[in-house]
């Protein structure tokens, strides 16, 4: 019975998805597939966070050297379809994580964070630097999109429509690949690092081999995002790969949905898409104003609410969920539903009250 | 060679400046574990302060005085009611909490004072050129110079020759043992944290008449202050003065030698640091 | 025989000169009405009021949060007066109906991911009719291309890069309503070549970015063409907002620069110039962004005389030449001084002229293509835009050149004097532009055929 709920959910889940272009157009189809690469984003930005207790301050540098390489290579290699591009994103990123990982692993902490924010920096002042390369500023365009080509044997033309179903297909693959990977037992002694990592040592497994490996797979991850993400927006910038934005983007959805949970990121991305298409387009303000104007004179009303724009309100999220959410959604759904099974064994709360 | 001595001179007043932006954020660093990511921003919101106390008064010698305050107070609320409640969520949620104030603060100067570019004159008395080994030199940038100095001089004697001091340096190596000895670590840390923001403070109000009051004024500060504390080695308040200084020296000789590369300078000289020595030249390894 | 080749080549550049020039030549096909100048006075850029029923909507695309929103403030008030005054005439006669004006406010954050988003959602979700902006060319170069691949009309009355018209990126849904960095590059080499004859040792300032360069390499373009005896004493470009420009102004002092050209933008161009000041360099700036009132006066009288400022939107003196343009202006002033609030009573306002101007014009022109097209149908657009002539308020004509979009037109250098020397200029009550800074007065104008916009050979051989 629950077995046959499950699978009708799926299958709705899936109708829905694959009839959402229709019937939704092209404009939310494409905040769809942001969304999609956010998700991607926060979770391997949380394969470190939330697994291995390691805060990168940087990780848009992976983001972006993914979709540079994506980019670049479709700009260098004629003819290239859309799967290798994406792989050779995937790929540079893994390189820059191999490169960068014996100098990261050594340390933890607010060092971990603060070295990958030097690094991403770095990255950021030479890609506006190498401008014959990276385009600078102005970056690199990937106007029209690639097709899709499968051996020669089936060429499908990248249109808004299609490119939707390839990018969700290749994120719904990368993030159930990353589910199984954190249930394997390597996936526990990642956790059993964050907890505890001397005692990890002791039980004989090699802790910066570990950590250089989820390292790595964390970077790769974050790369194929970031090189989906060049294609939806068939342009790659120095600011939209590697400015700090872009390393904190994931922090907030990581935080807001929940470190401790798998699926906490993507909750997290989800809550970030909806406030950022709410307030993009204006309607928040709208809401905010109306409200406003029912407690206040009208000019006072337009004051205050003047002072709750984009940065504002992220800033206010940030601090409240850190004060009072510290697990995310996540872990405040987990809490409730504790102790809801709390009040049911102990036989409701009137009677634990007395 | 004047143009080398002057070229120097530049390097040392900006590297001053940095000093006082850096060294605020590495005392607070290195003693409670904080990166405060609102600290550039508190360096802004003070030129803010002390554009307004100029345009009520009149006076810049009162907005040197009173913005930094003023910001301190800031800094300290937010201390008391914000980063305490959190400390317990370890480092990482104090984090966070830093970098949504640096978001609330910079939307909330524009909200204030608008996006315009606001002016701030320095002080008639020091706005001429005064003459230094034969280089025209601006009186303005000298005062800088002094000013850094100055404060650098009462940090040390407060740090070293002071009680306070001394629990000071006691709770950076090892706060928990401070507590045990029944200080009040808390106020120690407020303190800190009051006095680390009061120097962005005053370096906001002393760099205003350079540059032009404006919301990107912690974006244009930040990178340069960061790349001072991540090279002179968490914590590490001499390490934040050399390296200060160095990284004005460098990229003023930068422009001078290698214009070409002088704003990747500055990160290439982090990069091989870290390279090197990943805590930072005058940091303490992790253990 | 090598004779005649060489008749046969000026001959044949002649042939390429003229085709610009006819343009230009010809009759104007539209100019600015004053005679129906409306009621103003219930204008108020804080509180733009939405017109009801059937609209043309343009959208400004530009930053209006952010470190840059005091860019997006700048567009919204004149494209919203230009609005605002074509809908109290009763609005425009398009599709066999007669439309008003609406603005949308399109937040790009200056980023081009919010960029590319924000189009697509004024084109998808809030099916505007024109897309009008915005600073920053590798912006521009994003809405141009969502342009294109919607079929909707793009209006670039800001970014001045070449680039954004060359082959590669040329689509015909864009206009370029702005001049552009080469041509720029070369009316300053011009004027300092051909017109002032003083000055001949240069240093090139810029930001180190796209724009920074390819201005630059403009006037080395021009300098070899029109002053070949000019000196390029040194050419440094530094980052975008730098903080401490110490370090380059020793560079200029020791270089025995005359001029520092400089293409910067505020705040850095701000910094710039209050720094050298300070420092005791006192040399002029070649300068296209140095205007902001508030940097100026902060500086000073002293301190700004000498400067050099390119414009694209001013004319020959006097600024005041008819009855209608006073009219205009003291509208314009009284609702400055009595009724506009905060940002839009700061001195950055007081004149709908310079980069104020240059943006209403662009919307004046789209308004009276528009018009004459009877349609928002960007097919129908583009042919009446394309080669068209209009002549603006201030009286200057401008030709939009059909091979590849870009605004032809004299352009004026202004030369900035202290406020007793701008009468020339500034020929109405009180006789100067801003009581503490410098202002224009001299004004010497660059023919449009002696700095036309750079044409990609490509796209403009069949003329």
């Amino acid at each position: 019975m629950k077995r046959n709920l499950i699978w009708t959910l799926w299958a709705a889940g899936v109708a829905a998805v694959a009839l959402f272009p229709h019937l939704f157009g092209v404009y939310y189809a494409n905040a769809l597939i942001l969304f999609a690469v956010w998700a991607l984003f926060a979770v391997s930005l949380n394969l470190l966070l939330g697994f291995t207790g390691l805060l990168s301050f940087g990780h848009a540098m992976y983001f972006g050297t993914g979709a540079y390489g994506a980019a670049l290579a479709l700009n260098h290699i004629k003819g290239l379809s859309i799967v290798p591009a994406v792989i050779i994103g995937m790929i540079a990123a893994v390189i820059l994580a191999l490169l960068i990982a014996p100098l990261v692993v050594r340390v933890s902490g607010t060092a971990f964070a603060m070295l990958h924010l030097a690094f991403a920096q770095l990255l950021y002042v030479l890609a506006l630097k190498l401008r014959s390369i990276t385009g600078g500023e102005d970056g690199i365009s990937i106007y029209p999109r690639p097709d899709l080509n499968i051996f020669g044997l089936l060429r499908i033309e990248m249109n808004d429509q299609n490119f939707f179903y390839f990018a969700v297909i290749v994120i719904a693959a990368a993030l159930s690949f990353l589910w199984f990977f954190t249930k394997t037992p390597f996936g526990q002694i990642m956790v059993g690092m964050r907890d505890n990592s001397k005692r990890i040592g002791y039980l004989g497994f090699k802790v910066t081999y570990t950590k250089a490996v989820v390292y790595a797979v964390s970077g790769g991850f974050a790369g194929l995002a970031g090189a989906i993400y060049a294609l939806l927006q068939s342009l790659i910038s120095t600011n939209d790969a590697y400015s700090m934005v872009v390393s904190v983007y994931p922090i907030m959805m990581v935080m807001l949905g929940g470190v401790l949970s798998y699926f906490g990121p993507i909750v997290g991305a989800a809550f970030f898409a909806l406030i950022d298409e709410w307030i993009g387009s204006g309607q928040f303000q709208q809401l905010l104003l109306k409200l406003l104007s029912l407690l206040l004179p009208s000019s006072l009303a337009q004051r205050v609410s003047d002072f709750f724009q984009f940065e504002m309100i992220l800033g206010l999220i940030l601090v409240l969920v850190t004060l009072y959410w510290p697990l995310g959604l996540a872990g405040f759904i987990a809490l409730q539903r504790m102790r809801w099974q709390m009040r049911r064994v102990s036989g409701g709360p009137q009677r634990s009250a007395t | 060679m004047e143009a080398y001595i002057a070229q120097g001179m530049h390097g040392l007043a900006y590297g001053m400046v940095l000093f006082l932006v850096a060294s605020g954020l590495t005392l607070v660093l290195g003693m409670m574990g904080v990166l405060n990511m609102a600290h550039v921003n508190f360096f802004m919101l003070s030129a803010y302060l002390g554009y307004q106390v100029v345009a009520w008064t009149g006076s810049f010698w009162l907005a040197l005085l009173i913005a930094p305050l003023l910001t301190a107070g800031a800094g300290i609320l937010m201390e008391r009611f914000l980063l305490k409640k959190v400390h317990a969520f370890g480092p990482m949620a104090e984090l966070i909490l830093t970098m949504g104030v640096a978001f609330i603060i910079s939307d909330g100067v524009k909200a204030v004072w608008g996006t315009q570019n606001l002016p701030l004159s320095p002080p008639g008395s020091l706005s001429v050129l005064v003459n230094i080994a034969g280089v025209q030199y601006p009186a303005y940038r000298l005062f800088l110079i002094g000013l850094a100095v100055a404060i650098l001089l009462l940090m040390a004697l407060v740090l070293y020759k002071t009680r306070l001091g001394m629990i000071v340096r006691a709770a950076v190596a090892d706060a928990g043992m401070v507590d045990a000895l029944g200080i009040n670590v808390p106020l120690v840390f407020m303190t800190v944290f009051g006095a680390g923001t009061w120097m962005a403070g005053v370096a906001g109000v002393a760099i205003a008449p350079i540059l032009t009051v404006s919301p990107g004024l912690a974006a244009q500060m930040g990178m340069d202050a960061f790349i001072v504390i991540i090279v002179g080695g968490f914590g590490s308040l001499g390490g934040a003065f050399l390296v200060a200084i160095l990284c004005g020296l460098l990229s003023a000789f930068g422009v001078q030698f290698l214009p070409q590369y002088a704003s990747v300078l500055l990160f290439v000289f982090m990069a091989v640091v870290l390279a090197i020595k990943p805590e930072g030249l005058f940091g303490e390894k992790e253990s | 025989m090598k004779r005649t080749i060489r008749w046969m080549g000026a001959f044949a550049v002649f042939c390429w000169v003229s085709l610009f020039l006819l343009p230009a030549a010809m009759a104007v096909n539209a100019k600015y009405d004053f005679d129906h100048f409306p009621d103003m006075s219930d204008y108020d850029p804080n509180n733009i009021v939405k017109p009801e029923g059937d609209t043309i909507k343009i959208a400004i695309i530009a930053a209006f949060s952010g470190p840059a929103a005091a860019v997006g403030q700048s567009y919204l008030l004149p494209v919203g007066w230009v609005a605002h005054d074509i809908n109290k005439r009763g609005g425009i006669m398009v599709d066999g109906k007669k439309k008003k004006i609406e603005i949308i406010i399109a937040d790009n954050q200056n980023k081009p991911d919010v960029t590319l988003k924000v189009t697509e959602r004024m084109i998808l979700q809030e099916k505007v009719d024109i897309l009008w902006g915005t600073s920053g060319s590798h912006l521009q170069k994003v809405i141009n291309q969502l342009a294109d691949k919607h079929k909707k009309i793009s209006v670039n009355a800001i970014s001045l890069s070449d680039e954004l018209m060359d082959k590669d990126n040329f689509t015909k849904y864009a206009f370029m309503t702005c001049f552009s960095t080469e041509q720029i590059g070369r009316a300053f080499a011009y004027f300092y070549g051909q017109i002032r004859k003083k000055e001949t040792k240069f240093y090139i300032l810029n930001q180190d970015y796209l724009f920074g360069h390819s201005l630059a390499e403009g006037f080395k373009v021009g300098l070899k063409e029109y002053f070949p005896t000019a000196q390029i004493v040194g050419e440094d470009y530094h980052k975008l907002f730098l903080t401490d420009f110490a370090p380059y102004l020793t560079k200029i002092k020791t270089s025995g620069a005359e001029v520092i050209f400089t293409g910067d933008w505020i705040p850095d161009a701000a910094n710039l110039l209050k720094q050298s000041r300070q420092m005791g360099v006192m040399l002029p700036f070649a300068n296209i962004f140095l205007s902001d009132p508030t940097t100026l006066t902060e500086v000073g009288i002293e301190g700004t005389t000498g400067l050099m400022a390119i414009s694209q939107s001013g004319t020959g003196n006097p600024v005041f030449k008819n009855e209608g343009i006073i009219k205009y202006f003291k509208v314009w002033d009284n609702l400055w001084k009595n009724k506009w609030a905060k940002p839009y009573n700061s001195l950055s306002y007081k004149y709908p002229m310079g980069a104020l101007g240059t943006y209403m014009t662009s919307v004046y022109w789209l308004a009276s293509v528009l018009e004459r097209a009877g349609s928002t149908d960007p097919e129908k657009v583009i042919k009446v835009w394309e080669g068209d002539s209009y002549q603006t308020l201030g009286g200057k004509v401008m030709t939009m050149r059909a091979c590849d979009h870009k605004m032809v037109t004299d352009l004026h250098i202004y030369e900035f004097v202290p406020p007793a020397q701008q009468k020339q200029c500034f020929n109405i009550e009180p006789y100067y532009w801003f009581e503490k800074c410098a202002g224009a007065g001299p004004v010497y104008e660059i023919p449009s055929d002696k700095a036309i916009p750079k044409a990609d050979p490509e796209l403009c051989k069949k003329n």
